[in-house]
């Protein structure tokens, strides 16, 4: 991870990716900070003398829908359920599978199995599948969607904080704590906790793209978003009627996941570079 | 070592199974009564009484969730709420056209990323590579749905050039395998450049380049060999996630397959078809897995058991 100041700019040098994906991810940071500041207009009150105003009509940067409600505004007003789902299902997902990886690590005997056994079965079923299934049963809305993503992907951080905890759990810092009789709970949250931190930081990366994903998909299934919430998934789901009239309805949801996903993941390719260069 | 591996992937078959299954079950019991779903618009009491009886809806739940695992055992997963028809045999039914996607897709993948790949290994600090290589990474931060709906707006809408639904021409074939290809063929792309460059670093190929070996050779025969067995790993770990992506394009170009079944059983809360597809797609991941593995042995002479 990015340690003192100093070697900073060193580091950014070393990892083009990292420089490029930091900085856009800052743009994305304040425009989600300032999401609202930034809605040239109401995001649900449509003005239907302008329905379908193409992007670059005055006043409507990036057009309007078929109500005559103004794109840029609602692609705005959407990004902070996405990003909030995402951040409760990866929280969630890090803490269920770090946990479970830890202790599958630390526990010889039926705890590894167990863990290991629920990974591998989890992993070898398509998510989408039971995702689908689940929020048709649960409903729609922030908290079951949220819940049911973390519940179903935290083997992604397991497996991974299992492989990495094996090999700190041998090393020599590790052993020495032992002998000093330090408790095992202390080791793994005081000892081995710290150690994992570079690894957690790339998989959080990665995973929290990939639940941004995740939620865009079954936003466009119909199955993520309550009605009335513009997330882009949504917004997608809506273009598909008015592909002919409004190409402008598609083009800019898409470009908006294509674009934030495309700076997830080269944070996520320079802090994994970073990882093993200093390994 | 290879019958104790499938052995294993057997048991964890079982385990997702009886997991899934579990899940379902519970979801049924949250989803409401069926009988009053079954029964349409103003249902006497006698007429729910007599579905109830006729479906066993009125056991306790511990039994009717033992009598759903013993018909389960026997692969009879009852009768589709909605239509009437085995469930079974309705998921079964849908399994070619998801297998023909999914074998085309993975067709053009292979033909696509493992060239790509091998290029881009070659000589991974040359500008030209290193552009590749960063075309690759956008590629695969661009979900495949959002890609197929782009594809669409370009060569349906305004080009016109290809149809977009169903599958009874060939031409409708060309989109959604592209799509599909885009949720793997990214990542195969960097791991097979990835397993090239380093091979490229390796005594044995620079011994053989300064014999004088065509550079065709080397990257084909020497180094691509050295990068298969983690392209092969990716492909088995990955196949279940191309498997959701089948479910988005089949959505997306109205394809009769899984995924649209999956879809429409879903809303209609179909549960016998969902616990058929479920098995079905349960089964499809574990060959294709069980499948990679082997061929990860063949590849791969370190995995292969030692001779006793």
């Amino acid at each position: 991870m990015i340690g003192a100041q100093s070697r900073l700019p060193a580091t950014l040098k070393a990892s083009p990716q990292l420089a490029v994906g930091a900085a856009a991810l800052l743009g994305w940071v304040l425009l989600l900070a300032l999401s609202g500041l930034l809605q040239t207009h109401d995001p649900q009150l449509g003005d239907l003398a302008k329905r379908f105003s193409p992007a670059g009509t005055a006043g409507h940067l990036l057009g309007t829908d078929n109500l005559g409600r103004d794109l840029w505004s609602r692609v705005l007003s959407g990004l902070p359920w996405s990003v909030g789902v995402a951040t409760v299902s990866c929280t969630l997902a890090l803490l269920l599978g770090g946990t479970l990886g830890m202790l599958a690590a630390q526990f010889r005997g039926w705890p590894r199995t167990a863990v290991n056994q629920l990974v591998d079965a989890t992993l070898s079923f398509p998510g989408l599948v039971a995702a689908i299934i689940i929020v048709t049963v649960a409903g729609r809305g922030f908290w079951p969607l949220s819940i049911t993503l973390g519940l179903l992907s935290w083997p992604v951080f397991a497996r991974v904080v299992y492989a990495e905890s094996l090999r700190l759990l041998a090393q020599d810092y590790i052993t020495a704590a032992r002998v000093m009789a330090v408790s095992t709970p202390r080791i793994l949250a005081g000892h081995l906790l710290p150690g994992l931190r570079p690894v957690l930081a790339v998989v959080f990366t990665f995973h929290f793209a990939d639940m941004l994903v995740a939620e865009s998909a079954l936003s466009f299934l119909g199955l993520g978003a309550p009605l009335g919430v513009p997330t882009w998934g949504a917004l997608l789901q809506e273009s598909r009627d008015f592909l002919i009239v409004a190409p402008w309805l598609m083009v800019v949801p898409a470009t908006a996941i294509a674009l934030l996903v495309v700076s997830i993941y080269l944070l996520g390719d320079g802090l994994s570079a970073l990882d093993r260069t200093e390994r | 070592m290879m019958f104790s591996s499938l052995v294993q992937r057997a048991v964890r078959l079982l385990i997702l199974l009886l997991g899934v299954n579990a899940l379902l079950f519970v979801a049924l019991g949250l989803a409401g009564d069926p009988a009053l779903m079954l029964a349409g618009e103003d249902p006497t009491p006698e007429l729910l009484e007599s579905i109830r009886a006729q479906y066993g809806l009125d056991l306790p739940a511990w039994r009717r969730y033992l009598v759903q695992l013993g018909s389960m055992a026997q692969l009879d997963f009852g009768v589709s709420i909605y239509t009437g028809q085995p469930a079974l045999a309705m998921a079964l039914e849908q399994l070619p056209g998801t297998l023909l996607m999914a074998v085309l897709s993975m067709g053009l993948t292979l033909i696509t990323a493992i060239p790509a790949g091998v290029w881009i290994g070659q000589r991974p600090e040359a500008a030209s590579r290193r552009f590749g290589a960063a075309l690759t990474a956008v590629a695969q931060g661009i979900p495949g749905f959002v890609m197929a709906l782009v594809l669409i707006q370009v060569f349906v809408v305004r080009l016109g050039w290809l149809p977009s639904l169903g599958y009874s021409q060939p031409a409708a074939w060309i989109l959604p395998s592209i799509s599909l290809g885009f949720f793997l063929a990214p990542k195969l792309c960097r791991v097979v450049s990835a397993g090239v460059a380093e091979a490229m670093q390796e005594d044995y190929i620079r011994t053989a380049r300064a014999n004088g070996a065509s550079m065709r050779f080397i990257l084909w025969r020497e180094a691509l060999p050295a990068a298969l067995p983690a392209a092969v790993a990716l492909i088995g770990t990955q196949f279940a996630f191309l498997v959701s992506g089948v479910v988005l394009i089949e959505t997306l170009f109205l394809w009769p397959g899984i995924g649209l079944l999956l879809l429409h059983s879903a809303q209609n809360l179909d549960f016998p078809v969902l616990q058929a597809i479920c098995f079905v797609v349960a089964v499809l991941v574990f060959a294709v897995n069980s499948l990679a593995d082997a061929l990860l042995r063949l590849l791969d002479p370190r995995l292969k058991p030692a001779i006793r």
